[in-house]
């Protein structure tokens, strides 16, 4: 019992970082309809930033983590002015493979300028793990969790009230009437980017707190697709609920099942997954079902 | 019609052939004359260099047809070529089956598991796609790595040499002619492929599925042709690089490999059958260029942070797609046919 409320309550903490990452890839599709492959390799980055930051640096935390927010909004700026822009109506193949070449482009950087393969980051939250019933689990999963939590609250209440969020969900539903009221869509674009890579920053180091920094954190990015797929591509409410369902689904599939498969099942359960979800419901659990005409 | 001026066509057969004017057939046996007298006068590191273009331009044509005809992105190639290395190591290892089994075997094995994760391709397109081909390739490998009584696991896997009759192939010279052989082959087959009922059916679907079903084209029958087609052509390619390196490591076909092949089809052009062969010629080249040229650079500036040469690489080919996709969308292919249609109206 104690063991299944440990794995239960790793998941869902684990699960809401995935949720939280994913927010960042639903926002960018809502508004602009790009994919954003480069989610792992954003993560991988910005873990290994807020390393340079915090360890080589030296930075105290309230001076590091600011810096890592602001160097993803730059991130998020640049790569929207640089490579989707410029793109902007072209096919949907070109808009997704221009974001692996991002990928590719992050994933050479990273080997670039920390050729490290492995670090940590110092302690960001208190050390002593906390009980809770039987299971003891360490303080960097609750911190997730609340983070998240509070990153949830705060999103949806920006969606809600602030004329910024109302516009992104004016362009997630209408384009075209959006630009016809005179609204500047490309500045909504380059918005849901940075918002997306502050996301991903934050994922980042609640992950790379957890379990350190390696390029398992792309990953992580990629397990934030599976979220997305089985919450639904454009919905946000669908990748909140999903991703505490796949962190579940693989901490208790990776303790329960590891004896009866191979080693390691854990790693492979959330693209087992994006399969089934792909074969039995492709709009995943909130997704619009879209009707399409020619 | 790309054809010089006062060339007509009098009967059907003169209108299909890919080879037309006397130039077309000069271009044609000096160019097979330079390669297959290459070994010749090429060293062993250029050999293998030529070898490993070979095989890449094998699998980029399979997923220039997935691809580029067909329209359906896959980011899992990588994982089917492994799907066929693996096939063919242990038809020809475990089995001790000969050769050309192998090839087939591979090439049968990649196809049909490229057809199972083709399946979503009949619901969903675009980004969900190519989500579950990268799922595809996440599953591919880490079978391979936990397998291990089949495929070696983590520690690899050793692969004979081509064995065909009583011929071995060891040098990289007489795997070349092999390899070459089958390039062409495949180049040829990919050329006409793309004239017949299923190539063209193939550019419906990638123009507009709906409108190609709603014309009477299956899109059960070619999505799933296209994805054999394209893993069959992925599990060759496997099958070659597997006795090419003679060991096997799922280290070998990771998802950057598939995000490198897509680069290379657009840097290449989608959809033509020059593309991948250019767009191969110049990732690899471009590989080869910076792996002999970032010691250099290192030595020139000691300065330079530890990761240079193994990041300098992907950041390359990463700007590299970002700047075709841009300024050259229509890929090296577009750009050669107007070097050609330039040459032909030369002075003017």
């Amino acid at each position: 019992m104690a063991e299944l409320s440990q794995f239960a309550i790793t998941g869902i903490t684990v699960g809401m970082v995935y949720a939280l990452i994913a927010l960042g890839f639903v926002l960018i599709w809502k508004s602009s309809g790009v994919a954003n492959l480069a989610l792992g390799q954003l993560v991988l980055v910005f873990s290994w930033f807020t390393y340079g930051m915090l360890v080589q640096v030296g930075f105290p935390v309230w001076v590091g983590i600011p810096l890592v927010i602001l160097f993803a909004l730059g991130v998020g700026w640049l790569v929207e002015r640089l490579t989707l822009r410029p793109l902007i109506g072209q096919p949907i193949l070109a808009l997704i493979t221009v974001t692996l070449g991002v990928a590719f482009f992050i994933e050479g950087l990273v080997s670039l300028v920390w050729p490290k393969s492995v670090a940590a980051l110092p302690r960001l939250f208190p050390e002593e793990p906390i009980h809770i019933g039987a299971a003891v689990v360490s303080q960097e999963y609750l911190w997730a969790a609340v983070i998240s939590v509070i990153l949830f609250v705060l999103l949806t209440l920006f969606f809600k009230y602030h004329r910024m969020g109302i516009i992104m969900r004016a362009v997630a539903d209408d384009q075209m009437a959006v630009q016809a009221c005179g609204i500047p869509v490309a500045k909504v674009f380059s918005r849901s980017w940075m918002f997306a890579c502050v996301l991903a920053a934050v994922g980042g180091i609640l992950m790379s707190s957890i379990g350190g920094i390696t390029f398992g954190l792309v990953g992580t990015g990629l397990r934030a697709f599976s979220v997305v797929i089985l919450g639904g591509l454009d919905s946000f409410l669908g990748a909140i609920v999903a991703g505490p369902i796949i962190g579940l689904a693989e901490n208790l599939g990776g303790g329960y099942l590891t004896p009866l498969t191979w080693p390691g099942v854990r790693e492979i359960i959330p693209f087992v997954i994006i399969v089934i979800v792909m074969f039995i419901r492709p709009h995943g659990l909130f997704g619009e079902r879209r009707i399409e005409r020619i | 019609m790309s054809l010089p001026t006062g060339i007509r066509s009098y009967n059907y057969a003169q209108d299909m052939a890919v080879f037309r004017t006397r130039a077309h057939w000069v271009w044609l046996g000096v160019l097979l004359a330079l390669l297959f007298t290459g070994p010749l006068y090429w060293g062993g590191e250029l050999l293998s260099v030529a070898n490993l273009i070979g095989i890449t331009i094998i699998a980029a044509t399979g997923l220039n047809i997935l691809t580029g005809y067909c329209g359906q992105l896959s980011i899992g190639h990588a994982g089917f070529i492994a799907v066929g290395a693996y096939a063919a190591a242990i038809i020809t290892k475990r089995f001790e089956l000969p050769f050309l089994v192998g090839l087939i075997g591979a090439g049968g094995v990649a196809g049909l598991v490229g057809v199972v994760f083709g399946i979503p391709s009949l619901r969903v397109k675009g980004f969900y796609l190519a989500i579950s081909t990268i799922a595809a390739q996440f599953i591919i490998i880490w079978v391979i790595n936990h397998w291990t009584g089949i495929t070696g696991g983590f520690n690899g896997m050793s692969v004979p040499p081509v064995q065909i009759g009583r011929l071995t192939l060891v040098t990289q010279a007489s795997q070349f002619y092999l390899i070459m052989i089958i390039v062409i082959t495949v180049v040829f087959l990919a050329k006409n492929l793309s004239r017949t009922r299923a190539g063209r059916a193939f550019v419906a679907i990638r123009d507009n599925d709906l409108a190609a079903q709603v014309m009477g084209i299956s899109l059960f029958r070619y999505k799933l042709l296209a994805f054999f087609i394209g893993c069959f052509l992925a599990g060759i390619a496997g099958s070659l690089f597997a006795h090419w390196t003679g060991f096997l490591n799922a280290e070998n076909f990771t998802m950057m490999d598939s995000i490198l092949y897509v680069g290379i089809i657009i840097i290449g052009g989608l959809g033509t059958t020059i593309g991948p062969i250019f767009g191969v010629l110049v990732i690899r080249w471009l590989q080869w260029f910076i792996m002999k040229i970032s010691p250099v650079i290192e030595a020139l500036f000691p300065n330079l942070p530890a990761g240079f040469t193994a990041g300098i690489g992907p950041m390359v080919f990463g700007i590299a797609i970002i700047l075709f996709l841009i300024f050259m969308p229509r890929g090296l292919a577009h750009r050669w046919s107007l070097l050609r249609a330039s040459y032909r109206l030369w002075p003017f």
